[in-house]
């Protein structure tokens, strides 16, 4: 295996063609790497390519939302940085400090953050299921605590991102080497014919994100124990220009905007994760309580 | 003297009759309380070595030539290796040498759960060894695995005899008791998961083969060994210095030992096997799943007058019946008791000791039950308790040799009193409470077990045994016992242990038995190395030996004479003193057996099922403590890992096809930092006036005992909710407080239908 060090943005996207990965903290990759679950010759890496630090901005021309106050974060910042970040809307600084361990978070960056793999147990261990290509969902028939209960027709995992939430909540766009899109078309739920979960093309780097200030946002997040572990639940809230939004992490193969906490009753949980909708509602409507 | 005896031995709560020599225990204990050294905390002696990085574990051992093994494991929960070519791993770079089930009996053909250990490779790196494995060619025949435990029962394929006992009449009992009380309790399986996974790494040097291994018995590892390779013992030489934790998984040699010595024997160079983390959660024993269907009756005065249990122990491919019927045979002076014990034989990796195997578990059972009676009764939770107090062993009569229960009552009265300001702090969202458990357990070790002490001209005392510190601090216990026994600080005083070459035979560290097992082999060793040193000082200074002391390094006299050690000692020269120690035997016709109780502080989360342990005060009993700071210690880590078993800890299997799903720690939760409560620990530290010349019991296994339940017990007392499952997860919670929602609703609906 090779690792290329590219110091630009063109050099790294030049070197992403033909198959490269690229590399952030390599905190997801490496592992998948390790199993063989991520097949490369040539890994990228990002450090001196890609964007790091927070600003505050003035709003592009793209954007749509009414707010002045805007911040722009590099892909490449860490988590650590922004959990530490006084002026950046609560929301995401709470989800990147109630994310993962120190150490992860001081090598994690916030573009691999958002595109990191799915926790599935069967999809780690290799299981020939769904997401791999295969017939069926093996979460569904058999262990799935910590499974979806929306968007779980094919694919029952859940979206280990939390800034992702945060992000969507906040109406965030983000932009890469060659588009400019809302942190929503980011991703997608898989369907038979397109197995993937996002939208980024093959070699496609994020470069940078951009939020809006929000008037009050917070983030709430149910684990299996106080710290370093990923969401069972999760809720972002935020309201911006007046206007609130709702978005989950853990509940669905993609992080998942609700419109309203009675959307939260169209969920199709399975049987083992009923209980996760419980949990759904009560920390809605406390997150709602406390915006 | 030495005297053969015939005795009742017991490891884990197992009994076993055996012939043994022990040696008459000569000294008379020492008053209680703190003394000079023991009673004293001690910081451990090699402490700054290991945060520094400087002590040599197994995983850290690196020989000349070293080659590194892989081992083949089945992938599946049930097949059997048919037809297994080793030969294209041999052709590939690096590899030396490989084994198969076809030539070897420690490897299994018949691979009845994921993870059966079926070939092994050596190779230079242990990349090139993942290589060959991978080369070696498997044909399987699968079949259906079976994971079940109440079926395997139904279908008889049980692990071994179910054990059941009986004493007076149960089921009479029960119909005439006032109250009765009947639940169904699970426990989960749970995994090690010791910081140094399972390894060793073994050579030959001419015949003998030298082992090193991180292992809770040298001496067991020696004669396993040498009995599967057909070697004598003395040719076996078992190494192991320090270790990174074993909680009962390491009692044994293993597989991976036998793997490294046959490899090592075949390639003629050192061969180190060592499990990675997902092979540790995979093959290396784990805490067995049960299911406990249990029953109590009392009279309206708090009389227990039954207790009845069916227990199924899900003991996975092989193994043994940890005891989960043990506390309801024995906690209580319950005169009506009936339990049946059956272990499900199913295609999950076998179960291994785990810290208090079996007591675990049925405590959870038991000490839940009985707050489910109280809470019928109307009687308080540690009342209860009290008025069924057993005063003499409740299995045969005998007395016990010590036993301060009710005193660890009267301890926990101040902790248990919180409750009321606890409970007072419940809002609509968080709701306290405050439960109680008890705990009984083994932990009186016994014979044989040796130790020599050395004292030379430069006034250096070495203790010399060949026992392991498993990371419990035993070695800074040994060296507190030697160094009050001679009157000179502990720093005076070093401990040599780990090689089966180095010294003579220790006892196993496990059931709780490493310090009622080797303290008094080295207090007794430590004795003698003073007499010898009195007699030369009676010879120098012509004085009546009787009349002479050891003390603050002085040798003093009662007619107000004393003299420094050197003194004496300088005249030594190349002459060493070695006094020689054995443990000597259990006291006869008693029940040797530690008490405690634990009371729990928690916060549940009434609308997300989170719950939050704030405080553990934990009060045992264990006869004289060596070492209130690393007794201490013990007692935390036996809480925190009880919190991981009550909380988060869940070896989870795929149903289908038996494969562990939580191989890794991003799956499988142990506690965090954040996750520990305040730990209160109190200890009633009387020595056991019957138990060897310390009068020590073991500390290892009770902390860990009661936990489960003091929480349960919390829970049900902040919400009114029965939480009857292991783990007690989110999922497990809201369950649990949406049952009680609908019972409440059912009675309120009985309430509001009758006739006005
Ligand atoms: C044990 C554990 C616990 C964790 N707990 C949590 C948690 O509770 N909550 C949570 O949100 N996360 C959690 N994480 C995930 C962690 O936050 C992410 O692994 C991390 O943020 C990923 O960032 P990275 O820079 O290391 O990404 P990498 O591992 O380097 O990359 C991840 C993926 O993104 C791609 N990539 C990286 N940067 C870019 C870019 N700029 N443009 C295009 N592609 C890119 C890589 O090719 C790769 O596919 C946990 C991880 C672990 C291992
Ligand atoms: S949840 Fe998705 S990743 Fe997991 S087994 Fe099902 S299809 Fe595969």
């Amino acid at each position: 295996m090779q690792l290329v060090r590219p110091s630009s943005v063109e050099e790294a996207v030049a070197a992403l063609r033909g198959g490269a990965v690229a590399l952030g903290g390599g905190t997801d990759l490496v592992p998948l790497l390790r199993d063989r679950i991520v097949e490369a010759e040539t890994l990228v890496e990002l450090h001196a390519a890609v964007p790091r630090g927070v600003r505050r901005c003035t709003p592009t021309s793209t954007s749509p939302s009414p707010s002045s106050a805007r911040f722009w974060i590099g892909a490449g910042t860490p988590l650590a940085v922004l959990e530490a970040e006084p002026e950046i809307p609560t929301t995401l600084r709470e989800a990147c400090r109630l994310a993962a361990s120190p150490q992860l978070r001081a090598m994690g960056t916030i573009g691999g953050n958002l595109l990191q793999a799915t926790r599935c147990w069967y999809w780690r261990l290799k299981f020939p299921c769904w997401l791999h290509g295969g017939e069926t969902c093996d979460a569904k028939e058999g262990q799935h605590r910590e499974h979806a209960i929306f968007g779980n027709e094919r694919c029952a995992s859940a979206h280990p991102s939390d800034p992702a939430a945060a992000l969507l909540a906040l109406g965030a766009r983000i932009r890469t080497d060659r588009r400019d899109l809302p942190l929503a078309e980011l991703y997608r739920l898989p369907t038979d014919d397109d197995r993937s979960m996002t939208t980024l093309e093959p070699g496609e780097l994020i470069l940078e994100l951009e939020l809006p200030a929000a008037e009050s946002s917070i983030y709430v997040k149910a684990m299996d124990r106080q710290r370093w572990a990923f969401a069972l639940v999760g809720v972002a809230a935020a309201r911006v220009g007046g206007e609130t939004r709702i978005a989950l992490a853990g509940v669905a193969p993609v992080p998942w905007l609700v419109s309203s906490p009675e959307e939260l009753e169209q969920a199709t949980p399975l049987p083992g994760t009923a209980y996760k909708l419980e949990i759904a509602r009560a920390l809605v409507q406390r997150a709602l309580a406390q915006l | 003297m030495a005297r053969l005896i015939r005795t009742e031995k017991e490891v884990e709560g197992r009994y076993e009759e055996v012939w043994t020599v022990v040696e008459e225990d000569a000294l008379d204990q020492w008053p209680a309380g703190p003394l000079e050294v023991v009673g004293q905390p001690a910081q451990r002696q090699d402490g700054l070595q290991r945060a520094r990085g400087e002590a040599r574990y197994t995983a850290d051992v690196r020989l000349p030539g070293m080659l590194h093994a892989a081992v083949l494991r089945s992938g599946v929960a049930r097949a059997d290796a048919r037809a297994i070519d080793v030969l294209p791993a041999l052709e590939l770079p690096g590899v030396q040498a490989a084994l198969s089930c076809e030539e070897v009996d420690f490897l299994d053909a018949e691979a009845g759960y994921p993870g059966a250990a079926v070939a092994a490779v050596a190779a230079d790196t242990i990349e090139q060894a993942r290589a060959g494995v991978e080369a070696i060619a498997v044909e399987w025949d699968e079949s259906e695995p079976l994971l079940d435990p109440d079926e395997a029962i139904a279908r008889g394929q049980l692990v071994s005899e179910s054990s059941s006992y009986e004493r007076g009449d149960l089921e009479a009992a029960l119909a005439g008791a006032d109250v009765v009380v009947e639940a169904e309790y699970r426990t989960q399986s749970v995994l090690h998961n010791s910081m140094e996974t399972h390894q060793a790494v073994c050579h030959w040097e001419g015949d003998t083969l030298v082992v090193h291994i991180s292992t809770q018995y040298i001496w067991g590892v020696r004669d396993e060994l040498a009995e599967k390779l057909g070697l004598r013992p003395d040719d076996v030489r078992v190494v192991c210095e320090f270790m990174g934790g074993g909680f009962g998984a390491k009692n044994g040699a293993g597989d991976y030992s036998l793997i490294a010595a046959e490899l090592s024997r075949r390639t003629g160079r050192p061969v180190r096997c060592a499990l990675t983390r997902r092979e540790e959660n995979l093959a290396a024993g784990n805490r067995n799943a049960t299911i406990q269907r249990l029953r109590a009756g009392a009279r309206s005065d708090g009389t227990i007058v039954g207790l009845g249990g069916e227990f199924v122990n899900a003991v996975g491919w092989s193994g043994w019946l940890a005891g989960t019927d043990g506390p309801m045979q024995m906690l209580y002076g319950v005169d009506n008791v009936a339990t049946m014990l059956r272990g499900a034989k199913l295609n999950s990796a076998p179960m291994a000791a785990f810290r208090a195997p079996g007591f675990v578990e049925g405590t959870f059972g038991l000490e839940c039950l009985l707050d489910e009676l109280g809470g019928k009764l109307g009687i308080d939770p540690l009342e209860l308790r009290r008025r069924n107090h057993a005063d003499a062993d409740v299995l045969d009569g005998r007395p016990y040799s010590s036993k301060s229960l009710l005193e660890c009552y009267r301890r926990a009265e101040p902790h248990w009193d919180r409750r009321h300001e606890v409970r007072a702090r419940s809002d609509e969202t968080w709701k306290h409470g405050v439960g109680l458990a008890s705990q009984v357990w083994y932990g009186g070790g016994g014979p044989p077990s040796y130790a020599w002490v050395r004292v030379g001209s430069d006034g250096s005392m070495t203790v010399v045994t060949a026992m392991q510190d498993i990371g419990t601090g035993s070695r800074t216990a040994m060296a507190q016992i030697a160094a009050e026994e001679l009157g000179v600080s502990l720093a005076q005083v070093r401990v040599e242990l780990g090689d089966s070459a180095r010294g003579p035979f220790a006892s196993i560290s496990a059931g709780s038995s490493t310090i009622p097992s080797m303290g008094p082999a080295v207090r007794s060793a430590a004795g003698d190395a003073r007499r010898q040193i009195l007699e030369l000082a009676a010879q120098r200074w012509q004085k009546e030996q009787r009349t002479l002391s050891l003390k603050g390094g002085r040798i003093v006299c009662s007619d107000g004479g004393s003299w420094p050690l050197e003194s004496l000692l300088g005249l030594l020269e190349d002459a060493q003193i070695l006094g020689m120690g054995a443990r000597g035997p259990n006291p006869t016709g008693m029940r040797v057996l530690t008490f405690g109780v634990q009371v729990a502080e928690v916060a549940v989360d009434v609308g997300t099922g989170e719950i939050r342990v704030g405080r553990i005060a934990a009060i045992h009993d264990v006869g004289r403590i060596i070492n209130p700071l690393g007794a201490r210690s013990q007692v935390e880590g036996g809480i925190i890992q009880a919190l991981g078993h009550t909380l988060s800890e869940h070896r989870l299997l795929d149903p289908r096809t038996g494969t562990v799903l939580t191989q890794t720690l991003d799956a499988y939760k142990l506690p965090t930092i954040a996750d520990v409560p305040e730990i209160v620990c109190e200890f009633v530290d009387e020595p056991d006036s019957h138990l060897t010349n310390l009068g020590a019991k073991g500390l290892g296994e009770p902390p860990i005992i009661p936990t489960a339940a003091a929480i349960a017990n919390a829970i049900r007392d902040a919400t009114g909710a029965d939480v009857r499952s292991l783990p007690i997860d989110r999922e497990e919670m809201l369950r649990a407080l949406a049952a009680l929602a609908r019972a409440k609703e059912r009675s309120g609906d009985r309430v509001a239908a009758r006739p006005a």
